[in-house]
């Protein structure tokens, strides 16, 4: 091959190859469009325990005197996980409604809730709510430590405090049977705003920011 | 050799990639002849940048780590970019290397552990690349992880739902991270034991690029990550809507497709099309007759020599004890391995094995019986091309006065058909092969070349003037080459004396039989 053809192959091989990479790079970060417009978006997000719904009823003397000694509680309940009815209005429309169940085939697990509701930007009068969906006589579920038996000696001696504590503790754990929000939010565009269950304070709360975290700097 | 439509137009569209790139860079430099070998290059790139980008990779906060990562003017942000274009021509060549052996009809019978481990390891491939946008955590990385939540949590695997993490409500926890992390870590194993698979029915497998390519295609892979740095995003942010995000198409052009159907249709069609794609060998197998049929051995003429099992591509051919009395061991093939290549037709000196038709002997019956009464009343130069050879390549020959005569792989061609060629009056015998990695039986030149000029069996025989020899190469998109070479090769059979016809050749083939107790271990 001549000098003049080698220089030729040379720079247009060079000039294919930068092409061929310029399009590499190209390609490589190409602006896909993923949410279209100023559009906003009200999520709802939260993981709770369902309310367990029981009848209880105090076994007798008896019955209790039959059972293993290690199996001797005094209260025997029987009972099932509750479901809750959520509905969200924006602006005295209705965005959505579902009903929420545990997760699970026994709906025993928490509920997980994500929904969103894509919404324009501005201020828009959300409501929320999320209410149990059965009725009893009685929200606090009457549950009471009863008398302490013979039994209840040893290394079994408090036990009935005991199951009654750990009663009272999954009622506080589980989700209140009415939750609601209602607010005014203004939605930045492109802005999302997150209605969550505040566990602590057992109610539901808005955030509009990142909270502090390694995924969220 | 018969190609289905769709394995024609694979071919079409290779040929042209081919011709494109040998017009720009000459078919020695081709890269679309290496795309098997680039893809294990740019495993060997990702493997030492990965290395080094681990050392500053934060689980704590991924997001501000690959930031300063990519901020380093000195080291890290190049490597960085590195990295990740060599995902992107990781992809890129393992894909076109499965196009090719499409085209070529190289995706069923012995080859379909090949096929099916190559899309194996293409698949590893994809989700390792996956998991790694999603270490960098910026608005794609967050994109592919909101998405890869979705497509999961229809599957009951997970008691909590993975799209929840990336709500805001709350962190996304670091063993999100360590996770992600660990799979692409732990995945490339799979990418090992995947290539170990892909390759373990060939014999001297060839796992890198010639070393001048390589190294072109590594530095220029090293000035884009100088000249135009991989983008990142911003850091993912859940209260906020990104109307774009900087997207790797070559890794995740599915992503807007899979964004707008629901899960189940999204893993219906991954499922679908990773069966189809699994089930190509199936679709493409051919029943083993005709030039499909397996190289069989005839042992009366079997001499134990050993050369066959040495050239055979794929391991197919392997010496045993005779069943007669004569001291020496016999080739046998299993046609269960065997491509019916015909390599080793080429390799015997006494023509004792080959495919039916391809045969030393079949070659001499079909040149005595059809070619060499075309050779009255004047020889031409005899130009042996090889199958695949494109077809303006040969009627070019042929407008030149060539006599163009078609073998399935030059690797089969017998070193004695050469012989009757020259006897017969040729004045020469020029052997188009295809360029050496691009050669459907994977080494039909470089036992061509052996053969003619290094002795290697069974080899030209020394009475046949090697001026009257030479060997080529046909690569689509080289029409001049070509002519080129044979212009040459006319030029110089033209300065030598003008052979004379013998009348009836016999071409007496030579070869040492082994005896038994020297071949056996």
């Amino acid at each position: 091959m001549s000098g003049h053809r080698a220089a030729t192959r040379l720079a247009v091989s060079g000039a294919a190859t930068a092409a061929a990479l310029v399009l590499l790079a190209r390609a490589s970060a190409a602006p896909v469009p993923w949410h279209a417009g100023d559009v906003a978006r009200l999520r709802l997000s939260w993981s709770a325990r369902p309310e367990r719904i029981e009848v209880c009823r105090t076994r007798s003397a008896e019955e209790i005197a039959k059972m293993p000694e290690h199996m001797r509680q005094r209260t025997e309940c029987e009972g099932r996980f509750a479901s809750y009815a959520l509905r969200v209005t924006v602006d005295g429309q209705v965005a959505g409604e579902a009903e929420v169940r545990g997760a699970g085939l026994r709906h025993d697990r928490p509920i997980y809730l994500l929904r969103e509701f894509p919404m324009p930007a501005g201020a828009h009068r959300v409501r929320v709510s999320f209410t149990r969906r059965e009725t009893t006589d009685d929200d606090a579920a009457a549950f009471a430590p009863v008398a302490a038996a013979e039994a209840d000696t040893g290394l079994y001696a408090g036990r009935a405090d005991r199951e009654a504590a750990e009663h009272a503790r999954r009622a506080r754990a589980a989700v209140p049977p009415r939750l609601g929000l209602d607010t005014t939010l203004t939605f930045a565009p492109r802005g999302v705003a997150l209605v969550t269950f505040d566990a602590v304070a057992r109610r539901l709360e808005v955030r509009t920011g990142p909270a502090a975290s390694p995924g969220t700097p | 050799m018969s190609l289905t439509p769709l394995e024609r137009a694979a071919r079409r569209l290779i040929a042209a990639l081919d011709a494109a790139a040998a017009r720009v860079y000459g078919w020695a430099w081709n890269p679309f002849h290496q795309m098997g070998t680039v893809a294990v290059l740019m495993l060997l790139v990702l493997l030492a940048t990965g290395l080094y980008l681990l050392l500053f990779y934060r689980l704590g906060a991924p997001a501000e780590s690959v930031a300063r990562i990519a901020a380093d003017p000195w080291l890290g942000g190049w490597v960085r970019s590195l990295h990740r274009y060599a995902t992107d021509l990781f992809v890129i060549a393992a894909a076109l290397h499965a196009l090719r052996l499409f085209a070529q009809a190289r995706s069923w019978g012995p080859r379909s552990l090949a096929w099916v481990s190559g899309l194996f390891t293409l698949f590893i491939g994809l989700v390792c690349a996956w998991t790694g946008f999603v270490m960098a955590w910026d608005t794609f990385g967050a994109r592919l992880a909101i998405e890869g939540a979705r497509l999961l949590d229809i599957l009951p695997v997970f008691s909590e739902p993975l799209g929840r993490i990336f709500s805001g409500d709350g962190a996304v926890p670091t063993a999100f991270f360590f996770v992600n992390l660990f799979i692409h870590i732990v995945v490339p194993l799979g990418l090992g034991a995947g290539l170990w698979l892909h390759v373990s029915r060939v014999e001297r497998p060839v796992l890198l690029p010639p070393r001048g390519l390589a190294w072109a295609m590594v530095g220029a892979l090293v000035v884009a990550s100088v000249v135009l740095p991989a983008s990142l995003g911003p850091a993912a942010n859940p209260f906020a809507l990104p109307a774009t995000t900087p997207t790797d198409l070559l890794v995740a052009w599915w992503l807007p497709l899979s964004e707008r159907v629901t899960p189940g249709v999204s893993w219906g069609v991954v499922g679908a099309a990773s069966l189809l794609a699994v089930l190509v060998p199936w679709f493409t197998s051919r029943p083993r007759t005709g030039s499909w049929t397996p190289s069989t051995v005839d042992p009366r003429l079997c001499t134990g020599c050993n050369q066959c099992p040495q050239d055979c591509p794929w391991g197919a051919i392997t010496m045993v004890a005779r069943d007669d009395d004569r001291p020496t061991l016999v080739a046998r093939v299993d046609p269960a391995l065997c491509v019916s290549c015909g390599i080793c037709a080429g390799s015997c000196a006494p023509m004792g094995v080959g495919p039916r038709g391809l045969t030393g002997r079949d070659q001499l019956f079909d040149i005595r019986s059809r070619i060499l009464p075309a050779f009255t009343p004047a020889p031409a130069i005899v130009a042996v091309c090889c199958a695949q050879a494109p077809a303006a390549h040969v009627a070019a020959l042929r407008a030149r006065g060539a006599h163009v005569h078609a073998v399935p792989c030059v690797g089969n061609l017998h070193s004695s058909a050469i012989e009757m060629f020259v006897r017969s009056g040729a004045p020469g015998v020029i052997v188009y092969g295809c360029p050496p990695r691009d050669c459907v039986g994977r080494e039909g030149p470089k036992w061509l070349r052996e053969r003619m000029f290094n002795d290697r069996e069974a080899e030209l025989q020394p009475r046949v003037d090697r001026d009257r020899v030479a060997i080529a190469t046909s690569a689509p998109g080289d029409l001049a080459g070509v002519l080129a070479a044979y212009e040459a090769f006319a030029t110089r059979t033209v300065a030598l004396a003008r052979p004379a016809a013998e009348g009836d050749v016999e071409v007496d083939v030579e070869c040492e039989p082994v005896p038994y107790e020297e071949a056996a271990p």
